[in-house]
């Protein structure tokens, strides 16, 4: 068969798209519909850099998500060594075997889609980035509210170690954390014993200071998270799953742990800073008068007023996390060899750059557009939360 | 010349019949003659070929120049040690080798005047060249070449992988060179006996390891002492950066040598960088052009060289190694519904880019002098199932391990390929270069890859016969040790054959590993560079080098 | 002042106390140290080989003893190996009678790199000034551009300069270097363009505009978006300051109240910023000088890092952390400075 000229490669790959194109649509006709009831993400829509934004976001976004519909081929399994580097829009010669005939953007070093490869990307970068930063989040929430509502020598403490792994090269960490002799000597498992620790006290904690007044529905409620979260907590951090459902391998593992670890001291910062400042507002004064207890206080009424600033912090956090996965799989640290995430594949296509451009620049789009977009969104919440 | 009075070694005339009949090719007849101790003129003489026919042979370059090769410049250590051949390419300008693996197959006198080999192969008698200084001003005589033997014979010594190549002068109780084993005859004739026939010991000395150091100074640093028969002396060595070899002036050298500075530039792994490199004109020769980039190199304008060698890489299961409680390798016919699921062709194409020749799982290659053929594989995915179902192994995760680099770990991917196509379970894991040889023989299920061997017994003896430190597979079989002991026994390599057909198929039917392919060794240079051409060991001589 | 300073500088070395036990502690781990003598020893060494070797250089003994004799506080080991005495505190040749008992940083002993083959202070020496030019000419070109774009943009709030330039920052703060970098060596060879080299490593002999501007602005791209956004900020917000508006009004030219009255209050926020930049721009520097093959801190770093080599990382981890808190104690100082508001008690 004749290989597709750029017009029909284009024009095939808008089409393979569809399911995005229609969810977009839906997403953002709804949106504008009502977009006064929507709050603050409705206010987004005021402002074209934020709708440009969480275009880009969503793109990625839907695209992880209806990964499997866009897909032309399996990204790793669907190996064809004739189609080794060759041209995007080259036939492929046994069509009759795949339910599709052409590499729309050619094939990779091992005779893989390119196209499949980066469009299942979409879903190994936006399944750790955003959870990832979510945990620092929290686990920086956790340790920076109270270091700055009590002060004293636990904010001292905290602070002190919050700034020694800030002052960390991150690259050197990395180097020395994502080994498979740390893997293989169990750190990266105390480690997540730790962290993945927070976001269980942190719901705990959450749910405890507003219903401790109401016994039955506290007892509820926290025990659904106790029950739930300890059981992905087992899963995930001691592989110790008792229903063998939920398991992270090692090398996934410490990814995952390194960058919470490098991520939360800053939010632990930005978020200490807050409350500092917060702390000295009519409304906390008042919440003390009225004698609410300090976890109250601090999740119920600092929290949602710091929430602008957070917000957007976490989407650049969530940019800047993928560039910092995508670094690690440029040093080829930790990473799974075949895993389709762009970081490994911009990597494994620099070597051929010179002569197979198509390996490495689609994944490097995907992932410069997915970080552009955030960075955008991040501009249009703190635009539009400025205007409160 | 001695030579032409010399009686010429029994088997080299029947060798020579062989050739002339047609049994044999060109380069194993010179492998295997030369081997024996008959220099390459008498050689070509035998079966009436002139030597200047030869290949890759003397073009003398014009004098002086500055030459800088792409190579990675290691740290280096004892010579015994070395692990790397670049290590041996610097210092080879420094401490020169008793005798030198030829592009034609054939071994050449360098520090020897000629050798030979008793009828059995139990004893050699080296006759060391005379005339030759080091650069200290003592002259090189046998009690230098013999203090090298036992140096070589340490078994002690952390990483001598001499040791294991001159074995048969190893007394096994102590670790030693054995009483005897070594023997000074004059000041220029070392004579050394053996325990066993062993026609390996040959290609053993001519390896990389082997530089032959100065008696006062073994067991040191090259980089530190300086001190060599060679031409050279090094002028600045910095690790991972860069190296540079000067002409010694004030070294009276036995042989001729043509360019006044060598450098050496380390421009890392990365074959992509290297291109950049030349791109960039920062060198005039590389170590080796591997895969896509050969054809880079190509279209740079570079001249290409290429050698056909029994470089290879296996992707082995170990028989011994635990998996959740179980040996899932220990069970024949999983290695062989393994061998069955994978068309090496496949890895060819895919792991270096078809540059080189398909393999049959068997590690012993058509260029080894006693390479028996055998029927071809067929690649047999119904069987394979069938076999992995029987074994009931189907639900089994095989983990696949490799390096983390260009062709090893493409290669591992394309085997990893073809048995998901099969219907198993496979998942791949890459480890960093320096981490991965921390457990490289215990890894369940990885791949590794081999160099060349001059003869098909030295590998099998290496890596696949019960006990051995460097046996990957865990294979174990008494009759493929009692075989193999056979066979290195045999000096006739037609004799030796008929065992190895044996010992291949073997190979073939336990499923040991899987070997896709022999690889061919590239190598690019710029125009009007001489005697730069690939050697099947990496080889570089600094002294033959030159600019026409 | 003297007083912060001295604290400050207090904390910085209990910082670097705890950081270096750490490197310390990731680097001796019994897997790492056998990483260690595989890299050393051989790569094909056996299970005994190993321990023999670890034993025989002195990786032996209490992880805590060894990180005494690294700082200079504990004896450094000795040990007769087959005749030989060996020694952490014993050059080449040396006997245990004439070494020193102690060798450690206290004693302004670095150590000596297991992979690089060479003292660490030497190597630090070399590979810190070639990182430096780098660093040099990242700054020459990234500030002044950064400040410019920030300022242009920051100079009328909502214009379609700003616009575009604001756009501009951001793609560059969205494209990290390893994907800059790749793209431009990409162009060169193309598109043939035979004025810039793919490749630096000839700039470590010797500095030419075709083999350092890759590097240079692959690297100052990526840092430059974010300098260029906190100016504008800044900027934006000192237009609309009150003595801007009242200058205004007095009709003072719109070129002069950038000029003498914004840009000084303006800048305060980007030096800060400017100053901690410097920690990232580690990162930056390690993919840089990988990619194009310059061998300077980055790339002494990784080789450290990838063959283990203890006392060149813990080395390499000092400067890197001293360059994070330096530049710290720098903004901090520099915003008093510059900032007549704000006074250090």
């Amino acid at each position: 068969m004749e290989p597709l000229s750029t017009a029909q490669i284009i024009w095939s790959m808008f089409i393979q798209f569809m399911p995005v194109w229609v969810a977009l649509i839906i997403t953002f006709a709804v949106s504008i519909t009502f977009k006064r009831k929507l709050g603050l993400y409705g206010k987004l829509f005021d402002s074209p850099v934020g709708m440009v934004g969480l275009f880009l976001v969503l793109f990625w976004v839907f695209t992880a998500f209806l990964a499997d519909m866009i897909a032309t081929f399996h990204p790793i399994e669907d190996v064809i060594s004739s189609m080794r580097r060759k041209a995007p829009g080259t036939a492929i010669p046994n069509p009759d075997d795949f339910g599709y005939s052409y590499f729309l953007l050619g094939g990779d070093i091992l005779g893989r889609d390119v196209f499949s490869r980066m469009v299942m990307g979409s879903r190994e970068v936006l399944k750790i980035a955003p959870a990832a930063t979510l945990f620092a989040f929290m686990a920086g929430i956790i340790l920076g509210l109270p270091a700055g509502y009590f002060a004293g020598k636990l904010d001292t403490i905290l602070s002190f170690i919050a700034n020694l792994v800030l002052s960390f090269p991150v690259i050197l960490l990395f180097f020395l954390l994502v080994t498979p002799e740390i893997v293989n000597s169990g750190i990266p498992r105390y480690m997540a014993g730790l962290l993945f620790l927070f976001p269980i006290i942190f719901l705990v904690i959450l749910l405890n200071s507003r219903y401790y007044t109401q016994p039955p529905l506290r007892n509820m409620l926290v025990g659904t998270v106790v029950v739930l979260g300890g059981w992905v907590y087992l899963g995930l951090a001691w592989d110790a799953d008792p229903l063998g459902m939920i398991t992270m391998q090692g090398n996934q593992l410490i990814v995952f742990i390194s960058v919470v670890f490098v991520n939360s001291p800053t939010v632990f910062r930005i978020v200490r800073g807050m409350v500092l400042d917060i702390q000295t507002r009519d409304y906390v004064a008042a919440a003390q008068t009225r004698g609410e207890g300090p976890w109250y206080i601090m999740l119920w009424e600092i929290l949602p007023n710091a929430r602008g600033p957070l917000l957007v912090d976490f989407c650049l956090r969530i940019g800047y996390t993928t560039i910092l996965l995508g670094t690690l799989g440029f040093f080829g640290l930790g990473v799974s060899p075949e895993s389709s995430d762009w970081g490994s594949t911009i990597n494994a296509g620099k070597g051929q750059i010179s002569f197979a451009a198509h390996i490495a620049v689609p994944p490097a789009i995907a992932l410069m557009t997915l970080v552009l977009g955030l960075n955008l969104l991040a501009d249009g919440l703190r635009e539009e939360s400025l205007k409160d | 010349m001695t030579l032409k009075t010399q009686k010429v070694h029994s088997a080299a005339e029947m060798f020579a019949k062989e050739h002339l009949e047609g049994k044999m090719d060109r380069r194993e007849f010179m492998t295997r003659v030369s081997a024996l101790g008959v220099a390459t003129a008498t050689a070509y003489s035998l079966i009436g070929a002139n030597p200047a026919e030869a290949a890759g042979h003397s073009v003398k370059p014009s004098m002086g120049g500055t030459l800088r090769i792409q190579q990675e410049v290691r740290a280096l250590k004892d010579p015994r040690a070395f692990d790397w051949s670049q290590m041996a390419n610097i210092t080879r300008g420094i401490c020169e080798y008793l005798i030198e693996y030829q592009r034609d197959g054939s071994f050449k006198g360098i520090l020897l005047e000629s050798w030979e080999a008793n009828e059995d192969a139990t004893q050699y008698t080296l006759n060391v060249r005379q005339g030759v200084k080091f650069n200290n001003g003592d002259d090189l005589t046998a009690e230098h070449v013999a203090a090298n033997f036992v140096a070589w014979a340490d078994k002690n010594v952390e990483g001598n992988s001499m040791a294991s190549r001159v074995a048969a002068l190893v007394d096994e109780e102590t670790g030693m060179a054995r009483e005897g084993a070594i023997e000074v005859v004059d000041d220029y004739t070392v004579r050394l006996n053996l325990t066993a026939p062993d026609i390996t010991i040959v290609p053993g000395i001519a390896d990389y390891p082997s530089a032959v150091q100065h008696k006062d100074m073994i067991g040191q640093d090259i980089a530190e002492h300086g001190i060599g028969t060679g031409a050279y002396k090094i002028e600045s060595y910095d690790v991972g950066v860069k190296a540079v070899l000067v002409k010694n002036e004030d070294h009276d050298y036995w042989g001729e040598t043509y360019l006044d500075r060598v450098e050496f530039i380390d421009l890392g792994t990365d074959p992509a960088a290297w291109v950049a490199g030349a791109e960039a004109d920062e060198f005039d020769m590389v170590y080796e052009s591997v895969g896509d980039f050969v054809s880079i190199f190509d279209s740079i304008g570079w001249n290409k060289s290429e050698v056909v060698t029994a470089a290879t890489v296996v992707i082995r299961p170990n028989q011994k190694a635990e998996v959740d409680g179980m040996m899932p390798y220990a069970d024949k016919r999983v290695r062989q519904a393994i061998m069955l699921a994978v068309d090496n062709n496949v890895p060819l194409e895919l792991g270096i880019a078809g540059q080189g020749i398909v393999a049959e799982n068997h590690h012993v290659a058509p260029v080894h002098p006693e390479y028996a053929e055998l029927p071809p594989l067929q690649r047999d995915v119904e069987k394979a199932r069938a076999l992995m179902e029987e074994a009931g192994m189907m639900d089994f995760e095989h983990e696949i391990i490799s390096i983390d680099d260009d062709y090893r770990r493409n290669t591992t991917d394309a085997v990893a390929a073809q048995l998901r196509d099969a219907g198993f379970k496979v998942k791949r894991t890459v480890i960093p270069g320096a981490t991965f040889w921390n457990d490289w023989t215990k890894y369940p299920f990885s791949s590794t890859n081999w160099n060349h061997r001059e003869l098909g017994v030295q590998i099998l003896a290496l890596a696949y016969k019960s006990g051995e430190a460097w046996n990957e597979a865990g294979f174990e079989n008494a009759e493929f040790d009692a075989l193999l002991a056979e066979a290195v026994a045999i000096a006739d390599a037609d004799a030796r054959r008929e065992v190895m057909a044996k010992l291949q198929a073997i190979m073939q039917d336990e499923g040991v590993t899987i070997q896709p392919y022999w690889r061919s060794l590239f190598r690019h240079y710029k125009d009007g560079i001489v005697n730069a051409e690939m050697h099947p060991k990496f080889e570089i001589n600094v002294h033959n080098l030159g600019f026409a | 002042m003297g007083l912060f300073i001295l604290k400050r500088l207090g904390l910085m070395l209990l910082t670097m106390l705890c950081l270096t036990f750490i490197v310390f502690w990731l680097t001796n781990l019994d897997a790492k140290l056998e990483t260690l003598a595989k890299t050393q020893g051989s790569a094909r060494m056996t299970d005994t080989e190993v321990q023999q070797w670890i034993a025989n250089n002195g990786y032996d003994g209490s992880m805590i003893g060894r990180y005494g004799q690294w700082l200079g506080i504990v004896p450094g080991w000795t040990k007769e190996v087959r005749g030989e005495e060996r020694g952490r505190c014993l050059e080449q040749g040396m006997t245990f009678a004439d070494a020193p008992t102690y060798c450690g940083i206290l004693q302004g002993d670095f150590g000596y790199s297991t992979v690089l083959r060479d003292d660490v202070s030497t190597i630090i020496k070399t590979r810190l000034t070639l990182t430096g030019k780098l660093m040099f000419w990242v700054m020459i070109v990234m500030v002044p551009m950064a400040l410019i774009v920030g300022v242009l943009a920051g100079m009328r709030e909502g214009s379609r300069t700003d616009r575009s330039l604001s756009v501009f920052s951001i793609v560059t703060t969205a494209t990290p270097e390893y994907v800059s970098g790749v793209l431009f060596i990409f162009a060169v060879s193309a598109f043939g363009i035979k004025w810039l080299k793919g490749s630096a490593a000839s700039a470590m002999d010797g500095l030419t505009f075709a083999n350092f501007t890759l590097p240079v602005l692959t690297m100052a791209l990526y840092g430059m978006g974010y300098i260029a956004r906190m100016t504008r900020a800044s900027m934006t917000e000192v237009m609309t300051a009150q003595y801007i508006r009242t200058a205004r009004l007095k009709g003072v030219s719109f070129g002069n109240i950038v000029m003498k009255h914004a840009l000084r209050n303006a800048l305060i926020a980007p030096f800060t910023v400017i100053m901690l930049q410097f920690p990232w721009l580690l990162t930056g520097v390690v993919i840089v000088e990988t990619l194009f093959n310059y061998k300077g801190f980055g790339w002494t770093l990784v080789q450290g890092a990838s063959n283990n080599d203890i006392e060149l990382l813990l080395s390499c981890s000092i400067v890197a952390v001293l360059v994070v808190l330096v530049t710290q104690l720098i903004s901090d100082i520099g915003y008093v400075f510059l900032n007549p508001r704000i006074r250090v008690s």
